[in-house]
């Protein structure tokens, strides 16, 4: 495992769809989000799932908590949890900036 | 009021606003206090859903308050439902009491809840600030800077004083700062009528209070004290000090109280009707309280239970339930205690539903060594003994769960659902 030694990326990425899953249960009319949040008083990436239904209160419930401000080590992360689920991902205060290792803007 | 020989000191107590569901929102990158979000816990004791903290917009747009019930919640689509995280509130409370003592010797802070706590400012004051707004000010924009949270501040020259401005002032106004001095309190709380709102008197001592004739604080100012003393007893001298704004208590001098005991309560996820299930429950909570207790090596020579009815199980005579009291040898034996909980229960049910239990233990000594029966096989006493040990060894090690009574899988068994509880709410991911 590349990045910081501590945190291993597959794990927590498995972690994140292990939770998932019973809350996934793919309702009609139903919209699941996957919220990842950029938690800069905490120093901390949380996951959360979002879910919309029409005439129904929105849910979030949370997924987990990285315990880094490395974007690297993320990046990592949502490759994992991409391999595992098509969710929308929904990145909150991140502001402008790419991803280190792809590039590519992070939105 | 000659107010020169009351302490005139600086003390802050300071609150969150609607502590978990600010914490809920800044962990989702919103503005608590533009988020309409509410934690609702979905515990099985609560029915459908107990709304455990709403956001200040949550209350404003659709009335949501604390403990309000999921189906007193609208469905709308615009609030946003979150699951309660004890142990998350548990570390942000830690970390807003470290950030305190940066003002504050350890010795003058004193925690009063999750999210309140009084700072006692008089040595300290001036290191921080020209006025105590300043002081306030500065550390609020601390706490917002550093964790995201909005806090209330009361100052005061005491700690009563603090209190109400935070309650009655702070929380209206625009800088979230309310400041009451032996001054400006006959003209700031004197006017109050609604007497329910101030602190310490509840609505039995307001109606007490609207009885004799006192309407406002500015009422109960003017009493003659020895008669509200008379007619109250020790209270009736405690409101009319509060009613000007009077409080000598000194908090390096808290003694702690002279009898202390443990207990332990819960509230079931539907009414019981069957008397083994009820009992099973009652064992759990004994088991539980008892071990509390031998954690501090304590035995207790007092057991007391509460039973709790359901609504429509109250009694004839309209009684919401039984308490009893017994005197038992003291112990630290689990089973002993429970044997005589269970007696107990049996002496005094007569089959109502239930739908609340609670267990004490008072009359504490210290459990140094055992004390044998003699009329008990004294080898089966010492094998009692630690085996009761052992347990708590073991789940001391290994957590609550590792080794439980067989019967606690039988239905109606609240214990291993609750093992993951923090405060009877969800404690959140475990490994976050």
């Amino acid at each position: 495992m590349g990045g910081i030694a501590l945190i291993d990326e597959r794990k927590e990425a498995e972690l994140i769809l292990s939770r998932l899953a019973p809350l996934f249960t793919a309702q009609w009319h139903c919209q699941y989000r996957i919220d990842v949040v950029n938690n800069q008083y905490g120093h901390v990436f949380n996951f959360f799932l979002d879910i919309r239904r029409a005439k129904h209160r929105e849910r979030s419930i949370p997924l987990h908590t990285i315990h880094t401000a490395d974007l690297e080590v993320l990046e990592r992360v949502i490759t994992g949890v991409r391999s595992g689920t098509a969710l929308t991902m929904n990145f909150v205060d991140f502001g402008q900036v790419r991803w280190p290792l792809s590039q590519r803007w992070i939105r | 009021m000659d107010y020169s020989q009351e302490p005139h000191g600086m003390f802050l107590m300071i609150d969150n606003k609607s502590f978990y569901a600010s914490v809920e929102s800044v962990e989702r990158g919103l503005n608590p206090l533009k988020s309409v979000l509410i934690v609702m816990s979905e515990a099985d004791n609560t029915g459908s859903g107990l709304v455990l903290a709403a956001s200040p917009m949550a209350k404003k747009l659709f009335g949501i308050s604390n403990v309000s019930r999921q189906y007193e919640v609208p469905h709308d689509e615009n609030i946003l439902v979150v699951p309660p995280r004890m142990n998350l509130y548990i570390q942000k409370n830690l970390a807003i009491n470290k950030i305190f003592r940066e003002y504050v010797a350890d010795a003058d802070l004193f925690p009063y809840s999750i999210d309140e706590s009084i700072l006692d400012m008089t040595k300290s004051r001036r290191l921080f600030g020209k006025t105590p707004e300043a002081v306030a000010r500065r550390i609020q924009l601390r706490i917002r800077t550093e964790l995201g949270l909005y806090t209330t501040v009361g100052i005061g020259e005491n700690p009563v004083q603090a209190k109400l401005a935070l309650d009655l002032q702070a929380k209206h106004d625009h800088e979230l700062i309310g400041r009451l001095t032996y001054e400006n309190f006959p003209e700031a709380i004197w006017p109050i009528t609604n007497l329910e709102k101030v602190w310490s008197i509840g609505h039995r001592t307001a109606a007490h209070l609207q009885r004799l004739g006192i309407h406002s604080m500015g009422d109960l100012a003017h009493v003659n004290p020895y008669e509200l003393r008379q007619e109250m007893g020790m209270i009736g001298a405690q409101l009319f000090a509060l009613a000007w704004g009077i409080d000598r208590s000194k908090f390096h001098q808290v003694r702690p109280p002279k009898e202390k005991s443990w207990s332990n309560s819960q509230v079931l996820p539907r009414d019981y009707k069957v008397q083994s299930e009820i009992e099973l429950v009652l064992r759990e909570i004994g088991q539980q309280t008892t071990s509390r207790m031998r954690h501090h090596r304590q035995q207790a020579g007092c057991i007391s239970l509460y039973v709790g009815f359901a609504w429509d199980g109250q009694a004839d005579d309209g009684r919401s339930g039984l308490h009893r009291t017994r005197r038992i040898d003291p112990t630290d034996n689990a089973q002993t205690i429970i044997r005589e909980l269970v007696t107990l229960f049996r002496e005094n049910w007569e089959g109502q539903p239930v739908r609340n239990i609670g267990v004490g233990l008072s009359r504490l000594s210290q459990s140094t060594n055992l004390q044998l029966n003699l009329f008990q096989n004294p080898q089966r006493q010492i094998k009692d003994d630690r085996f009761d040990r052992v347990i708590d060894e073991l789940r001391d090690r290994f957590g609550k769960t590792a080794v439980i009574p067989a019967s606690s899988l039988m239905k109606g068994g609240t214990m291993l659902r609750r093992a993951s509880l923090v405060g009877g709410h969800n404690g959140g991911n475990s490994f976050d």
